[in-house]
């Protein structure tokens, strides 16, 4: 079983609209440091992370939880997931996960 | 004040269907060079195949403008159209769609402007008003039930939006929501190439320059009394269960309740995230401002404000706002959207929220779309920055963030005066003028459309869709609940193959949506939603895949048009600095140029066109039902 460290936390970070599903109002930034283990991936993290706050939990996945939704960018490092990082990705202790409500504009 | 023709109503004509629910079954003719105005019928097997809005507006570009009616010409049509949906109780169906060929591209337009006009339309008992000709004098089309006017317009000559809504308001003794006005400001007047039509005091149909066209025409306003006649709907408590489920979605769903609760303002601080956010004319994705103070409530704080909803609309959207303090304290302004945000305020260098606020509505007030705007505005503060654009040339000097420079700016370019006569062609034709270095600077796409109020250079799917696009901005738009229909939630926004196969992918939605007579905003609800408010509205029985055929029948339509135009695919292009490579930000590693080529093919394959000739296939076009157009497009 992985050891979950007290060292080098990943950071997660709710912004605007979407900390309103984490007790926030909708504005601003809310910061989360969330425990890192050894061999923890993007899934696994935000799994757990999201697991906490049930109304993120339904915005951020998919009905069966396999997958991300379609509402929610998941920003790892300023580069959006995809880029650097999969949701399999291994991550590092002191890295950070952006969570950014999706913008619908007009034209 | 003399009318000069009334519009006569079509004898009786015996259909053997009945009229479908939630049309009127007219079409409001009006020629201005001759001042005649009439009612012309169509049958409910028209009304499903062309549904309204785009859908109207792409047939009667095919069948009546011809390659040699240019946007400036007397045959070119304006339509101004509603749909099915518009004066019905499902939010934000007050809206008009303008079709028309447009003066940036001279191609198809296709755009939207919401308020109250398309419900006043229809209870006047008038689907769609389509314009052709020009008049002698400048004139205004008068629209109050049974009576319609071509009317001397002198008096209004010179007036901005705003005011010409207001001295039409006195004129009639009508204010608030009895009158809509759409018009244009002196930037119509002047044929400013990128003008626009603006009414009810902050909306906008801002693209291809459909302003110049009506100016072109000496058309300076319609303006309908909010007519008296009723509007039946097939299944009334269908379409309002519906109308409740669309409300629903949109104040629920994730992905809407945005939308919802601050309309665009989200994006300013979502886009800087993402490097999207365009940061003086495309030379930075970063700066020193603090963005805690972009986000939407405070935004929104920062002014004395209320709501300004359209027809019959539940979003807390639209706002008019006072500003509190500063330069501009005690100015009445409509409350900017995001592309308001971006065009007079980030792509420009200014930042006081204040200044960016008085400047977009003044920008509005003019009638100059406010994307344009803000290329041309940010392009010369670069130039003049950098040396390659001199005082002498320009006329004064313009620095990034100067409000009252850049309105000077817009004066020049308003009034076509000294340099302000050259960017009033657009960023495309002035940097093409004054060529070097210059010209290198520009953001545009080869065809003449702007783009909008991003960094298209992070958002590689805006960038594809508004550089293939056949209606003068961007056809596919923002995917939405594309899960809907088998494609992909998320994609690598910096795979041109996953890019190109998701905004070919959606081609049509958009074009569905605004055939309805209906916002934007408001529709991003699921396909199958929309359609069962289009079926307890008419009684037909029309599912996703049917609106997924219109609008594919209706993107090949306006694509014909275009290749009609002479618009081919040598012009899918970005400028140089549209489709450079960002030299700071998130999207800084990405090179939307190195995989340009296979994203074409990619798009090409996954619309059904020929990536040679541009022209939809054969057997696209035989399976959306369009022999006829096959026949045409591939005739020997």
């Amino acid at each position: 079983m992985a050891q979950i460290t007290r060292a080098l936390p990943v950071t997660i970070e709710v912004t605007t609209w979407v900390t309103k599903h984490v007790g926030g109002d909708g504005g601003g930034t809310r910061l989360f440091e969330e425990p890192f283990a050894s061999g923890d991936t993007v899934r696994t993290v935000l799994r757990r992370f999201s697991r906490r706050f049930p109304e993120l939990d339904d915005a951020l996945w998919n009905p069966t939880r396999t997958e991300l939704g379609e509402s929610i960018e998941v920003v790892v490092n300023d580069a959006v997931l995809g880029v650097h990082h999969q949701l399999e990705s291994p991550l590092e202790g002191g890295e950070r996960i952006t969570l950014l409500g999706q913008f619908m504009g007009g034209r | 004040m003399s009318p000069t023709a009334t519009a006569k109503r079509s004898a009786s004509k015996t259909t053997v269907a009945p009229l479908p629910g939630g049309y009127t079954g007219k079409l409001l003719r009006v020629n201005l060079s001759t001042g005649k105005t009439w009612a012309e019928a169509w049958d409910p097997e028209t009304m499903r195949d062309q549904l309204g809005g785009v859908g109207l507006g792409a047939r009667v570009l095919w069948n009546e403008v011809p390659a040699k009616a240019h946007w400036d010409h007397p045959e070119n049509r304006l339509v101004l159209a509603t749909g099915p949906l518009a004066g019905l109780p499902v939010w934000g169906t007050g809206g008009l769609t303008v079709v028309t060929r447009g003066a940036m591209t001279d191609g198809a337009t296709s755009t939207n402007a919401n308020g109250f006009f398309g419900a006043a339309l229809k209870y006047s008992g008038y689907d769609s008003i389509i314009i052709q000709g020009q008049a002698k004098k400048w004139s205004y089309l008068y629209i109050n039930d049974d009576v319609v006017e071509v009317r001397d317009a002198a008096h209004l000559l010179g007036k901005d939006t705003w005011e010409t809504q207001q001295a039409l308001e006195r004129e009639h003794g009508l204010t608030g929501h009895r009158m809509s006005v759409y018009c244009v400001g002196v930037a119509g007047e002047t044929c400013v190439r990128f003008a626009a039509i603006h009414g009810d005091y902050g909306h906008v149909a801002s693209k291809n320059g459909c302003g110049a066209v009506m100016g072109k025409k000496r058309l300076k306003a319609v303006c309908i009394v909010r007519g008296t006649g009723a509007l039946r709907a097939h299944d009334p408590r269908g379409l309002v269960q519906a109308a409740d489920d669309i409300a629903h979605d949109l104040k629920t769903d994730p992905a809407t309740s945005t939308l919802y609760n601050f309309g665009t303002l989200p994006g300013v601080t979502n886009l800087y995230k993402l490097g999207v956010l365009p940061i003086k004319n495309y030379t930075t994705n970063l700066t020193t401002v603090d963005m805690t103070e972009w986000e939407p409530t405070k935004l929104r704080a920062g002014f004395d404000h209320r709501g300004h909803q359209c027809n019959a609309c539940g979003m807390h959207h639209c706002h008019i706002q006072v500003i509190g303090r500063g330069q501009f304290q005690g100015e009445r302004v409509d409350e900017p959207e995001y592309e308001g945000w971006s065009g007079a305020g980030w792509t420009i260098g200014l930042t006081d929220k204040e200044a960016v606020s008085w400047l977009n509505t003044r920008v509005d007030r003019a009638c100059v779309d406010i994307n344009e705007f803000g290329w041309v505005c940010g392009w010369v503060m670069e130039c003049m920055e950098k040396g390659y654009l001199t005082e002498k040339q320009v006329g004064f000097r313009l620095r990034f963030g100067d409000v009252n420079g850049a309105y000077r700016l817009l004066q020049m370019i308003t009034n076509r005066e000294g340099f302000g006569d050259i960017l009033a062609e657009g960023v495309k034709r002035a940097s093409e003028k004054v060529g070097g270095e210059a010209a290198k600077c520009a953001v545009y796409t080869k065809k003449g459309a702007s783009p909008r109020g991003h960094d298209h250079r992070g958002r590689w799917d805006e960038m594809l869709d508004t550089c293939t696009s056949s209606n003068g901005t961007m056809e596919s738009a923002n995917p939405t609940f594309q899960t809907e229909i088998g494609l992909p939630g998320r994609i690598t926004p910096f795979d041109g193959e996953q890019v190109a196969k998701l905004t070919g992918g959606i081609l049509g939605r958009r074009h569905f949506e605004d055939s309805l007579g209906g916002c934007s905003f408001t529709f991003r609800t699921r396909i199958e939603n929309l359609a069962r408010a289009l079926s307890a509205a008419t009684g037909w029985n029309y599912t996703l895949q049917d609106a997924l055929r219109f609008g594919r029948r209706t993107a090949a339509i306006l694509r014909a048009f275009n290749l009609r135009c002479g618009i081919g695919t040598d012009v899918e292009y970005p400028s140089v600095r549209y489709g450079s490579q960002p030299v700071d930000g998130p999207a800084k590693e990405h090179n939307v140029m190195e995989q340009w080529e296979h994203m074409l093919d990619v798009w090409y394959e996954t619309v059904g066109y020929d990536r040679k000739t541009g022209k939809p296939k054969k057997e696209t076009l035989h399976a959306l039902g369009l022999d006829w157009l096959a026949k045409e497009l591939w005739r020997k």
